[in-house]
């Protein structure tokens, strides 16, 4: 007789509490966790990696076939730091986000609560052109956005990038989704107080929104960082480069020394990791709204 | 009147949002057909010359090799890249103990920038004997290869290395849709004397299927547009044989040759055939594309 399992969580998958533990259940059992062990590691062990692999100078990167440096030596990580000025395109970053977050928070919200709430005469037809858009692969319209802006005169600055996360067909669709689980009785009250349209939004929807102004932040935030493509054709080489975009450039020069480069990676993913693990539990239950976007 | 007032203030408030998508994404799509008609100089639309540039482009042995491996990518994204995610929501929804971190880490590559993970990986398929993968090789007692410069592994490379990243995301997915299973379900099957292989069959592969069609098609459309990774990692070579339709695309507009119209007619190209997957999947999925 078996003992019953201590106190533990009922099991969800196919395998479940009232199967018979025989050999064969006990065996799946045993190479389930075996595939999980090989996900940790295969999903682990090449961020580990290029962290140690950051420690190493040039001779020992690339003769050494060793995971661990020989030594824990962290003035490589600063002098890469200083001599590719990482600080000023951690800066850069920062304000490209900032901006993007306002502007994907600011433009999508109001155009969702024109397309959900307001809904003016003759709003479906942007609505269809919205959800359209859904469609567009963005890849292939990136040549005449490219034309566009330079026709604008808008290189070399942030203003494109800014702007360019409150045209985000995504998070409009995910914002109407939200707005209309919104009780319309406050929004009548409101209206009958005297509310202008425009603060109805900024004092009533957007406070009521909040989970969804998160989602959209985070997902922002992320998408915003690793973004190089885009950032690229609008910043080129300047002083404005983002830390993607510097990443991007360094990699193609023919000169690099590839332990300064592997360092430029870890800086690169620092971010994004803390991050991840703040927000982890945003990223994760909301992936299957937002996430099959490529 | 005061009706119509509220309708012009209300198209007041979208006007900026409206004109943002008209910048970035409606006015671009029509201006790249228009575009692929005209002879260009830098960015400016130099003379209308009908097809020429379609003509031009099919009879370009590089377009017409990154038209087979952008297939070749799709191909090989199925292979791996379809049943990756599956397995692994399977497997995962199998564990009782550490399941949230099980599912946190698969999706842990997912929040490493795309670039990063490139560069990453290209060192791990670096062609030197210390590069890692070789090192795992010579443990295992096997030559060592080169890899990103073989032209039969280049693509499944890259597709491995995409799968790498994108896999735990879409893991989550699944998993979504198989905790919606009604565990009655499986009772109902174990007392009909179900085995767990017949369970997988009936019940969670049923439900996978599902799910499945619908990533499969999105699957399809975003790796036909592939191209920053072998940007990256190959610059589409060796000898064009990691080349896909966007990197080629790229390559024309901003590859030093500054070939607007040629780089417009190739992305026109890649749309059609996207927009020939998207009908399909509108027929798959049959439920309809929800227009409110």
């Amino acid at each position: 007789m078996r003992k019953k399992r201590k106190a533990g969580l009922p099991r969800t998958g196919i395998i479940r509490d009232f199967d018979k533990k025989t050999i064969g259940v006990k065996l799946t059992l045993a190479v389930v966790y075996i595939i999980c062990a090989v996900i940790v590691i295969v999903s682990i062990f090449p961020i580990f990696w290029v962290f140690m692999a950051g420690f190493k100078d040039l001779r020992e990167f690339m003769t050494s076939t060793a995971i661990m440096p020989e030594v824990f030596d962290f003035v490589r990580y600063v002098r890469t730091w200083n001599q590719l000025n990482f600080l000023s395109n951690y800066i850069n970053s920062f304000y490209v986000i900032l901006g993007s977050v306002i502007s994907a928070l600011v433009f999508n919200g109001l155009l969702a609560y024109g397309l959900t709430i307001l809904k003016p005469k003759g709003h479906g037809i942007v609505n269809k052109l919205v959800i359209g858009s859904l469609l567009i692969p963005t890849t292939i319209a990136l040549v005449p956005l490219f034309i566009n802006i330079q026709n604008f005169n808008m290189g070399g600055f942030f203003t494109p990038l800014w702007l360019a996360a409150g045209a985000n067909a995504f998070q409009v669709i995910l914002f109407k989704q939200f707005f209309q689980s919104l009780p319309p009785s406050i929004l009548d009250a409101a209206k009958i107080d005297g509310c202008g349209q425009l603060s109805i939004f900024s004092r009533i929807v957007m406070p009521l929104s909040k989970p969804i102004c998160v989602v959209v932040t985070i997902f922002t935030v992320n998408g915003v960082w690793s973004d190089f493509l885009l950032p690229y054709l609008v910043l080129g080489v300047g002083r404005w480069q983002t830390v993607m975009v510097r990443l991007f450039v360094f990699s193609t020069q023919q000169t690099i020394n590839n332990d300064d480069l592997m360092r430029a990676v870890v800086f690169s993913m620092i971010p994004p990791i803390i991050f991840f693990f703040f927000f982890q539990k945003t990223l994760t239950e909301n992936i299957t709204t937002v996430g099959i976007k490529g | 009147m005061r009706k119509l007032k509220q309708n012009a203030i209300s198209w007041l408030i979208m006007l900026p949002s409206i004109a943002l998508f008209a910048f970035f994404l409606w006015t671009p799509l029509l201006q790249s057909v228009r575009m692929s008609f005209y002879r260009t100089r830098n960015i400016e639309l130099v003379e209308f010359v009908g097809l020429s540039n379609y003509i031009s482009i099919f009879g370009r042995q590089e377009f017409r090799q990154a038209l087979a491996n952008t297939f070749s990518y799709t191909f090989w994204s199925l292979l791996l890249g379809f049943f990756v995610p599956i397995l692994l929501a399977l497997v995962i929804g199998e564990t009782v103990r550490g399941r949230g971190i099980f599912r946190t880490i698969a999706y842990l590559p997912n929040i490493l920038p795309g670039l990063a993970a490139m560069i990453l990986w290209s060192a791990f398929f670096s062609a030197e004997d210390t590069g890692v993968i070789n090192i795992i090789l010579g443990h295992l007692g096997f030559e060592s290869r080169t890899f990103l410069t073989e032209v039969n592994l280049v693509i499944p490379i890259i597709v491995f290395i995409s799968t790498w990243r994108g896999a735990g995301a879409t893991a989550l997915i699944y998993m979504a849709g198989l905790a919606g299973i009604n565990p009655e379900l499986y009772e109902a099957a174990t007392i009909d004397g179900a085995g767990i292989w017949r369970r997988i069959r009936y019940i969670t592969g049923p439900a996978i299927f599902n799910l499945g069609s619908t990533l499969l098609i999105l699957q399809i459309i975003t790796v036909f547009q592939i191209m920053y990774e072998p940007l990256v990692l190959t610059g589409g070579g060796p000898d064009n044989a990691s080349m896909s339709l966007m990197l080629l695309m790229w390559n024309y507009a901003f590859g030093g040759a500054m070939d607007f119209g040629r780089a417009s007619a190739v992305a026109v190209v890649t749309a059609v055939i996207l927009l020939g997957f998207t009908v399909l999947y509108s027929i798959i999925n049959k439920r309809k594309i929800e227009w409110d």
